[in-house]
């Protein structure tokens, strides 16, 4: 129960785009259309499960017990990047379908908030191992969620008549606030 | 010097002195930043066990702790019950003190919350709802009143909701509810045991 | 690089490229931390700390790294700074640190620092890197405190904590809550590219 409490609210309440504003540049920078978001969405996904397993592990096995905290920053950050490098290597040799899917998107993912986000909410809100793998995959869906919706909106927006200065990043922050009216509709629904 | 040489040499010199500086810093910074966490639990814990001199953990898990606090003569006063429940939007942190029976709430305090602003963030105001909440009995489990009525109307164990932020006011209600039966059922198991050795 | 008048290298990051408002850098903490003056305070001299420091260690520095490692090493010190500037609050300022929460060690992917280092500091003198940041800081802490203010006033009626508008106002609560971010943000963003025109036109 406390597990699908986490989980649902890491999608719908507490949606990492809409409500924690992590992952702000690709939400805005790659939803201009719906497979390239649904890409992204699915990328982060991916990395956001891994890194909240591995700096689980980091943190409770070596930061904690010798006393390392003031570490942790400096090591998410190291563990992100090189894991995402890992991640492309990987995915490279292995599956090359999906490296054509998803290729372009993953170095963008090291500068991605959202995944350093992911890491030290994970730690701040003590999650044990289980609850930080089931939050990192809700925020990955809620990360996918937030930024194929705002894909969907933004293809019919092409058609509509925005005002001029607010084209671009303007009208797509408004669509966004209207998005996060919506999501807080979800607050209070997990007792 | 070839090239990958001095990749290693640059990379494990950033690494150390960076290492080095922040062990500093965290050294440096450590005590105070456990005295403030400390010095934190101890405020709330004087709010909510008003006259408590001093408090001992007696029992420990997630999301719930129990404190018991004795006066300037060493006498048990009751408990000071550091708990936190689901509230609108993200968990609500809370304590609250209650006498040796636990029978009556002395006081409760929030320490951390992200309710609405201006709605479900009164929880941690005095006026708004937290002054319902002295004295109370709660020898049966408490009850929220809605609508609000004034002070003197509330029966011995109901508090006021909030107009406009019933599931926060519920949410805090249901914590402290959960965590006095949670607290009966340790003492009756036998797990939390107070030594009484005042008047000695 | 062609070499602009000193004054131009700090006035630069005020408007013209702006991090915020222009170059729509370091969002997340832009949008998360504004919705009270006092925390867009501490954000922008956090984030000022971190850029300033980085700039001069990275320029210091650059000859010495070899191109391949330089982004590796850039997020090591970027990192430590944020790490003293998040023990620091911790320390001294416990309740600033407990609002700000996980936004203050988020300034490490920022990508205004990163983006100063790689496009300026790691090419420029220190003197040069420095006026540099300085500007960008400036700029960075200009958008944060117009936001935040915007934010407050109508979100709460106050400014820094103290009341501006009188008991007649009925605050929007919806302003200090994430979607009155973004929907600040966007309009804001309408509004400077509007001015921009009329200053082009004027010119």
């Amino acid at each position: 129960m406390e597990l699908l409490a986490i989980f649902i609210s890491a999608i719908l309440i507490n949606n990492f785009v809409l409500h924690y504003f992590l992952g702000i540049c690709p939400f805005l920078g790659v939803s201009k259309k719906i497979d390239s978001a649904v890409s992204m969405g699915l990328a982060v996904t991916f990395v956001m499960t891994i890194t909240a397993i591995v700096s689980w592990i980091i943190n409770h096995w070596i930061l904690i017990p010798f006393n390392l905290e003031y570490l942790q920053i400096v090591s998410f950050i190291l563990i992100i990047a090189s894991l995402v490098q890992l991640v492309e290597m990987f995915i490279r040799k292995s599956s090359p379908p999906l490296y054509q899917a998803l290729g372009i998107y993953l170095p963008l993912i090291t500068t991605n908030c959202a995944i350093m986000g992911l890491a030290l909410l994970a730690a701040l809100k003590n999650y044990n191992f289980v609850e930080t793998v089931i939050f990192g995959v809700g925020s990955g869906v809620g990360f996918t969620l937030a930024i194929v919706l705002m894909a969907g909106i933004r293809e019919q927006l092409d058609l509509a008549d925005v005002p001029e200065p607010l084209k671009g990043a303007g009208i797509a922050l408004i669509v966004a606030g209207i998005m996060a009216l919506g999501f807080f509709g979800f607050s209070g629904m997990i007792k | 010097m070839s090239l990958s040489s001095r990749m290693v040499i640059v990379l494990t010199a950033v690494g150390i002195i960076s290492g080095g500086l922040l062990s500093t810093v965290g050294i440096l910074t450590r005590a105070r930043i456990e005295a403030n966490r400390l010095r934190e639990i101890e405020e709330a814990i004087i709010t909510v066990v008003p006259g408590a001199k001093t408090n001992t953990k007696i029992y420990e898990e997630k999301d719930f702790t129990v404190y018991t606090t004795r006066n300037d003569q060493g006498q048990i006063q009751g408990f000071a019950i550091y708990t936190a429940g689901t509230g609108f939007q993200d968990k609500i942190v809370l304590m609250f003190g209650t006498d040796a029976e636990i029978n009556k709430i002395f006081r409760l305090t929030i320490l951390d919350q992200k309710e609405t602003p201006g709605l479900g963030a009164k929880i941690t105001d005095k006026e708004a709802f937290l002054k319902y909440w002295e004295n109370k009995d709660c020898s049966h489990p408490l009850m929220l009143k809605k609508p609000p009525v004034a002070q003197e109307e509330l029966g011995a164990s109901e508090v006021n909701a909030i107009t406009g932020a019933t599931i926060s006011s519920e949410a805090v209600l249901a914590t402290v509810n959960a965590s006095l039966a949670k607290l009966r059922s340790l003492i009756q198991a036998g797990t939390i045991q107070i030594e009484e050795n005042n008047g000695q | 690089m062609a070499s602009k008048p000193l004054s131009q290298e700090f006035t630069k990051g005020l408007w013209g490229e702006n991090p915020i408002f222009r170059q729509l850098l370091g969002m997340c903490p832009t949008l998360a931390v504004t919705n009270a003056v006092i925390n867009g305070i501490a954000m922008s001299l956090a984030t000022s700390f971190v850029l300033i420091f980085s700039s001069l260690v990275v320029a210091s520095i650059k000859k010495l790294i070899p191109s391949q490692v330089r982004i590796a090493s850039y997020i090591v010190v970027i990192a430590s700074f944020v790490t003293m500037a998040d023990r620091f609050l911790a320390a001294f300022f416990p309740p600033i640190s407990k609002n700000l929460g996980p936004y203050i060690p988020l300034i490490v992917v920022n990508c205004i620092i990163l983006g100063r280092q790689e496009a300026f500091s790691s090419k420029n003198s220190v003197g040069r890197s420095l006026i540099d940041a300085f500007g960008m800081s400036l700029g960075f802490t200009l958008a944060l405190l117009v936001l935040s203010s915007i934010r407050e006033i109508l979100g709460a009626g106050t400014w820094l904590g103290h009341q501006v508008l009188g008991s007649w106002f009925e605050p929007w609560i919806i302003m200090i809550l994430p979607p009155g971010a973004f929907l600040t943000l966007g309009i804001l963003l309408g509004i400077i590219i509007l001015i921009d025109q009329k200053l082009q036109r004027s010119k």
